[in-house]
């Protein structure tokens, strides 16, 4: 089965810039794709691409397997741009009549899609009110409804959460999961990887006009991590713990794991993290095994996930 | 089979919905018709004046001088207007962020112009047709032909989708609405202002000096082609003219007694071996907002695209088509519109 999204080789030029470069991007149907990277990586470029709004410098794009052209993809895409305006002086119904006709729905199918969409985002009541009136989450939601009129198998959404408060932005992940469950396929961006590690199930890391990493969200952690990390809490004397890690730093051990580094927690007592160079559950068990030898009372011992944040400052740093 | 059914252009449904909306539509409205029957008083006004202090005014002569005043205040207003009402539409939509998301709608952007024009000049042509019934008061005094009525009401709709014209190129050319607004008027202006400016010091450049300037240096200004519609030829009799002949025109009554119009009877009014003449330039201003209407829509439409803006397509075979349609009427009719003033004499008999 074709992929909802499809780029090949898709670059674009501004002038002498290079706003992207040779992007290879591949989104499954159905799933939630978050593009993330800092200001000016190219997300915004790959979207507006994406939505038919800007033309390739080189390269190609294919939604569900056909190529894209310039004026045909508006149908199967929806977008909703990173600053979006909305006509202040427009009724909430009559904006997403305005998008409907745009679409060229025939009326009769108009009125009952305007309806469903105010329901799917939650501002039935609101459908009188001036889109003025409306509260930034509201007018964010309202924005995307007017993205889905035409029932497109693809929503661009570009940093859809910017500007949000903390409940608009859940409200925004609910309505997500809905999207996800009506079987739309959702390419989302931002810089803000928190925003996206909860609700997407692939992501792809974009710098400087070039894709860093591409893939489902556990597997992109574990290709980035490279190896494991452990959390280590102990009753009492967290010194003498720290001795006996320290000690298996850089030897060469069969039935051990290979300890690249041991720190102290910087914010919790008696903890501490060892970064491992393999995520091999067996060692870790034999490495527990061989601490309680020692005589050390470990009262917590766990994988610690390395939150994307951390792994996308780390890998972008040193670009 | 898939059901066949036409739509209503989106823009104008929703620039309909949205323009008549609020206090604003209704008290320019109002302004725009108070400021008409101020007008018509006044004119009224000075023609009582004049007759009070010995002169001999004619109903008939009231109606024209009614019907004059109104027309020239009515166009002025319109020249105000309609760029301000044109230059907003399609920058407003880049400034608003709307912009990117029609553009990613099946709408084409040929589309959002002529909706945005039309729904603009729509109630332009409202403004003109509400002030209709003050243009009435005319037919109490007479005086006015129905014909001199009806081209001036066309003058004014080809005058106003011209300058409806020159708003919605300049909102097109430029991302911001204050600069779009700011070279439209300019254009304006310089339609306007710089023939006159030129017209007036173009005797004292002449040779022979104090020629008057040629009818071809006023065909663009709307000014000049009203005074042209609202002034009737005279009555010409064998070896000069009859001065009691003349409906509209007289010597020392020559602008029907109202201010400042004797301005623009250069390039209009001639003194001919015959008697006095007056070209009719609006037939040229007609011609020339035509084409004028139709260059700048087909640059805008060219504008108004996202991408290759300047990429040849199919819309440009029909402007192309309409371009040359009334270049050769133009030059077919070459007789009717293009007029050579009769060789001056010094000042009119009499």
């Amino acid at each position: 089965m074709n992929p909802a999204i499809e780029t090949i080789n898709l670059s674009r030029r501004y002038g002498r810039m290079i706003a992207l470069d040779q992007l290879n991007l591949r989104v499954e149907r159905g799933s939630i794709y978050g593009f993330i990277g800092p200001n000016g990586a190219g997300k915004t470029t790959t979207l507006r691409l994406l939505a038919g709004l800007l033309e390739p410098s080189s390269g190609e794009i294919r939604l569900s397997g056909q190529r894209l052209v310039p004026g045909s993809g508006q149908r199967l895409v929806g977008y909703m741009p990173d600053f979006f305006g909305v006509y202040d002086d427009l009724r909430v119904w009559e904006y997403l009549d305005f998008f409907a006709r745009c679409y060229g729905i025939p009326s009769d199918r108009r009125s009952r899609t305007v309806d469903e969409l105010l329901s799917l985002v939650d501002l039935s009541s609101k459908r009188t009110a001036y889109v003025q009136t409306l509260s930034r989450g509201m007018q964010q939601r309202l924005c995307l409804a007017h993205a889905l009129v035409h029932n497109p198998p693809v929503l661009l959404l570009d940093e859809p959460a910017s500007g949000l408060d903390p409940r608009a932005r859940v409200e925004l992940r609910e309505l997500l999961r809905t999207l996800r469950e009506m079987d739309k396929t959702v390419v989302l961006s931002s810089h803000i990887l928190s925003e996206l590690a909860e609700i997407c199930t692939e992501i792809g890391i974009i710098e400087s006009g070039k894709m860093v990493i591409s893939g489902p969200v556990d597997e992109v952690r574990r290709q980035l991590q490279g190896g494991a990390q452990l959390r280590i809490r102990v009753l009492h004397s967290v010194e003498q713990a720290e001795i006996v890690l320290r000690g298996l730093v850089g030897t060469a051990s069969e039935t051990l794991p290979h300890v690249r580094n041991v720190r102290l927690a910087p914010t919790e007592e008696r903890t501490l993290i060892i970064e491992l160079d393999e995520a091999d559950e067996t060692l870790q068990t034999r490495l527990l095994h061989y601490l309680i030898g020692q005589g050390l009372a470990i009262s917590e011992f766990r994988a610690q996930a390395e939150n994307l944040e951390e792994l996308f400052l780390r890998l972008t740093a040193g670009e | 089979m898939r059901a066949w059914h036409v739509q209503l252009n989106p823009i104008i449904v929703k620039e309909v919905r949205t323009r008549m909306r609020g206090m604003r539509p209704y008290l320019i409205l109002t302004g725009f018709l108070v400021l008409l029957a101020l007008t018509g008083l006044g004119i009224y006004q000075l023609m009582l004046q004049q007759a009070r202090f010995g002169g001999t005014v004619l109903s008939a002569q009231v109606g024209q001088a009614l019907f004059r005043g109104l027309s020239f205040v009515e166009l002025l207003l319109i020249i105000m207007l309609a760029p301000a009402l044109t230059s907003a539409t399609i920058s407003s939509e880049r400034e608003q962020l709307t912009y990117d998301m029609l553009m990613a709608t099946p709408l084409r952007p040929g589309q959002l112009l002529w909706g945005k024009l039309l729904a603009a000049l729509s109630y332009l042509f409202l403004l003109i047709f509400a002030s209709l019934p003050v243009f009435s008061i005319v037919l109490v005094f007479g005086g006015v032909e129905p014909r001199a009525l009806v081209k001036t009401v066309a003058l004014l709709l080809v005058t106003t989708v011209t300058f409806g014209a020159i708003g919605l190129f300049c909102s097109s050319l430029f991302r911001r609405t204050a600069r779009a607004t700011t070279v439209a008027y300019l254009l304006v202006v310089l339609l306007i202002g710089i023939p006159l400016l030129i017209g007036a010091v173009w005797g004292q450049f002449s040779n022979p000096p104090g020629q008057p300037p040629p009818p071809m240096l006023y065909y663009l200004n709307p000014l000049s082609a009203l005074f042209a519609v609202t002034t009737i030829e005279p009555g010409v009799i064998e070896g000069g003219f009859d001065p009691g002949m003349m409906p509209f025109i007289a010597f020392d009554f020559s602008t029907g007694g109202l201010p400042f119009l004797h301005l623009l009877s250069s390039g209009v009014i001639f003194y001919g071996p015959a008697g006095v003449v007056v070209i009719p330039i609006y037939r040229a201003t007609l011609i020339g907002y035509s084409l004028m209407t139709v260059l700048l829509c087909w640059m805008s439409a060219h504008l108004v695209l996202p991408h290759r803006r300047w990429q040849l397509r199919w819309t440009d075979l029909g402007f192309a088509l309409l371009l040359i349609g009334l270049v050769v009427i133009a030059y077919l009719t070459y007789g009717w519109w293009y007029l050579v003033p009769p060789p001056l004499v010094m000042g009119p008999a009499g």
